[in-house]
């Protein structure tokens, strides 16, 4: 049974799972049934320094930019309209290959376009982001994004942090107002 | 009280709740609010799940719709006694025949009991068909959701969305191509029906076939445009129907026998619809669910007023099923002096609807119903 998410709740991973050294975090939602603008959420991931900045553009990993220098973190692709089952968007982290002065990762999911389309998290039919242990399969944790995130259209959904040696895990589920490119600026991009 | 927008929930506390749906009604088009109970893969699960102004009581009446007015619907939801299988209630308004969109409803707005309301922003809407909200179970309780998408085809889209009227395969799989009889890759986006191929059987591909659409159209003469309806050329669209039961009848607009499509006989004339430039002409609907109830339907026209001079009319039956290619027959033979054209017969052949063209020409409806051994008795009558 995965942890059910409390807005700023963290928990030690290894604590949790001695296991978990690589984490998949997965995004799904539902193809659009009615008529309009298909939704087309995306998933995005910051390498961030301890000030909680990315060190350069190549810490930005997202659907133009699918795989950190080091291969930490792997973005799988684009899906632009949520059809098939189960994750649309998976985003491969291997804690192991994580750079020394990389301090967090923060992973996002944000709605394309969705000032112009109008459009929101509970617009959208059975959205969720969720973390799973990439080696078991095991669900993490989840966010039902249409039930608790259902005005937002950009939200920071987790981070994964170092403290005292050890990765651990916190449930941000804060929503951002102004998309990616506010989110990305937020993290020290320049756009 | 809370305030939703499109996307946002609230739960429903009280196990029973009133939904009031009240709206700017628009002139010369008819907007009808309906509840579908739904299933957990969001479809109703028969006719008996569905609230609207012509059952206004289901579910052991823990549905029921107790006002039905222009500008006003209302709903009385007790939720504590609907049954597990029943997720959802989704809330629709629909405008009749697609005569307006949205966008012409300034004002659209339900609440949920005293403590939510959601005004749907219905500026710049081109849909004909709308969920406004749902009320679904979360967590042991409900919780209502305004909703505010839809469909700019109207309710035949969204009670495909519900699984009305439609087969259960078309949500999550594309269509399988239709069968024309063991030659798959035979163009079949439309199919006509002359002399030299007078029939086609179209089997049944899943559950059952969905509404199935019968349309008259012709070229009305020459002063005024095609689409004005000219004096001198008016033809009638109807059918005879002949029932598994036995059940005889005639659905036309002569006697104002316009039939029904959730009841005997399952045919319904849809009236004219002039709204639309493609979509002109007199429109039958037979209601494919109930295929299985039907023995045979014989599609006439006849000419009410003018001359019958059937050529000038260059009138065409097109049959639309969905997933099936369209079905066109011309009446493009000499009719003579007679007034009626026996058009096509559809005869359920073991569940598949075999279509044959007829194209031949009656004095009258007793004249035609003689020819084709229907055994009813006729009487003159007026529109």
């Amino acid at each position: 049974m995965a942890l059910s998410l409390q807005k700023g709740g963290n928990l030690s991973l290894s604590k949790t799972d001695p296991s978990l050294t690589k984490i998949l975090v997965g995004l799904g939602w539902d193809p659009r049934a009615t008529d309009g603008t298909e939704f087309d959420l995306d998933a995005s991931a910051f390498l961030l320094n301890a000030a909680g900045k990315v060190r350069g553009e190549a810490d930005f990993i997202f659907y133009n930019q699918l795989r950190s220098v080091e291969g930490a973190v792997e973005h799988t692709g684009d899906n632009r309209t949520g059809e098939g089952d189960g994750d649309d968007e998976v985003i491969k982290v291997d804690l192991s290959l994580v750079p020394a002065d990389i301090d967090r990762i923060a992973f996002t999911v944000t709605i394309h376009d969705a000032e112009a389309r109008k459009q929101n998290f509970g617009q959208v039919s059975n959205s969720f982001i969720r973390v799973v242990n990439e080696i078991s399969g095991a669900e993490i944790v989840r966010y039902d994004l249409a039930e608790d995130a259902s005005t937002e259209t950009a939200m920071i959904f987790a981070e994964l942090y170092r403290h005292n040696g050890e990765w651990k895990f916190r449930a941000v589920g804060q929503g951002y107002a102004g998309g990616l490119k506010a989110l990305a600026n937020g993290y020290g991009m320049n756009f | 009280m809370i305030a939703l927008v499109p996307g946002g929930n609230a739960p429903v506390t009280s196990g029973q709740v009133y939904v009031k749906i009240d709206y700017t009604p628009v002139p010369n088009a008819d907007i009808d609010v309906s509840g579908f109970a739904l299933g957990a893969a969001g479809k109703v699960r028969g006719d008996g799940d569905m609230c609207f102004y012509g059952q206004t009581r289901v579910l052991d009446s823990a549905i029921q719709m107790t006002e039905s007015s222009a500008g006003l619907a209302v709903f009385v939801l007790d939720l504590s006694r609907l049954e597990s299988g029943i997720d959802k209630v989704a809330l629709t308004a629909t405008i009749h025949e697609n005569k307006a969109s949205f966008d012409r409803v300034s004002r659209l707005s339900v609440s949920v009991g005293d403590d939510i309301v959601a005004d749907i922003p219905t500026t710049g809407m081109q849909e004909t068909a709308l969920i406004l909200g749902e009320i679904y179970r979360r967590a042991e309780g409900w919780k209502f959701r305004c909703v505010a998408q839809g469909f700019a085809g109207g309710l035949e889209p969204l009670a495909e969305h519900f699984g009305v009227e439609v087969a259960a395969s078309a949500a999550s799989t594309p269509p399988p191509p239709p069968p024309p009889q063991g030659k798959p890759s035979v163009n079949l986006s439309k199919v006509t029906l002359d002399k030299s191929r007078s029939s086609i059987s179209l089997a049944k591909s899943t559950a059952d076939f969905g509404e199935i659409k019968v349309n008259l159209n012709w070229h009305r003469g020459t002063s005024g445009g095609f689409f004005s309806r000219n004096r001198a050329i008016d033809l009638d669209v109807g059918c005879l129907f002949e029932l598994k039961n036995g059940s005889k009848g005639v659905v036309q607009a002569l006697g104002n026998a316009f039939g029904d499509l959730a009841y005997e006989p399952y045919i319904q004339l849809m009236g004219d619809d002039r709204t639309g430039s493609i979509d002109g002409g007199e429109w039958l609907h037979i209601n494919g669910h109930k295929w299985s109830e039907i023995r045979r339907v014989l599609v006439y026209a006849f000419i009410y007023e003018g001359a019958p001079d059937w050529k000038q009319t260059d009138g065409v039956i097109t049959i639309h099923m969905p997933d099936q290619p369209d079905i066109e027959v011309r009446l493009n033979e000499e009719g003579g002096r007679y007034g009626m054209c026996a058009i096509a017969m559809l005869e359920n052949d073991n569940g598949a609807v075999k279509i044959t063209r007829l194209v031949d020409f009656h004095k009258g409806h007793s004249y035609m119903d003689k020819a084709y051994g229907w055994g009813m008795r006729w009487s003159a009558g007026s529109k």
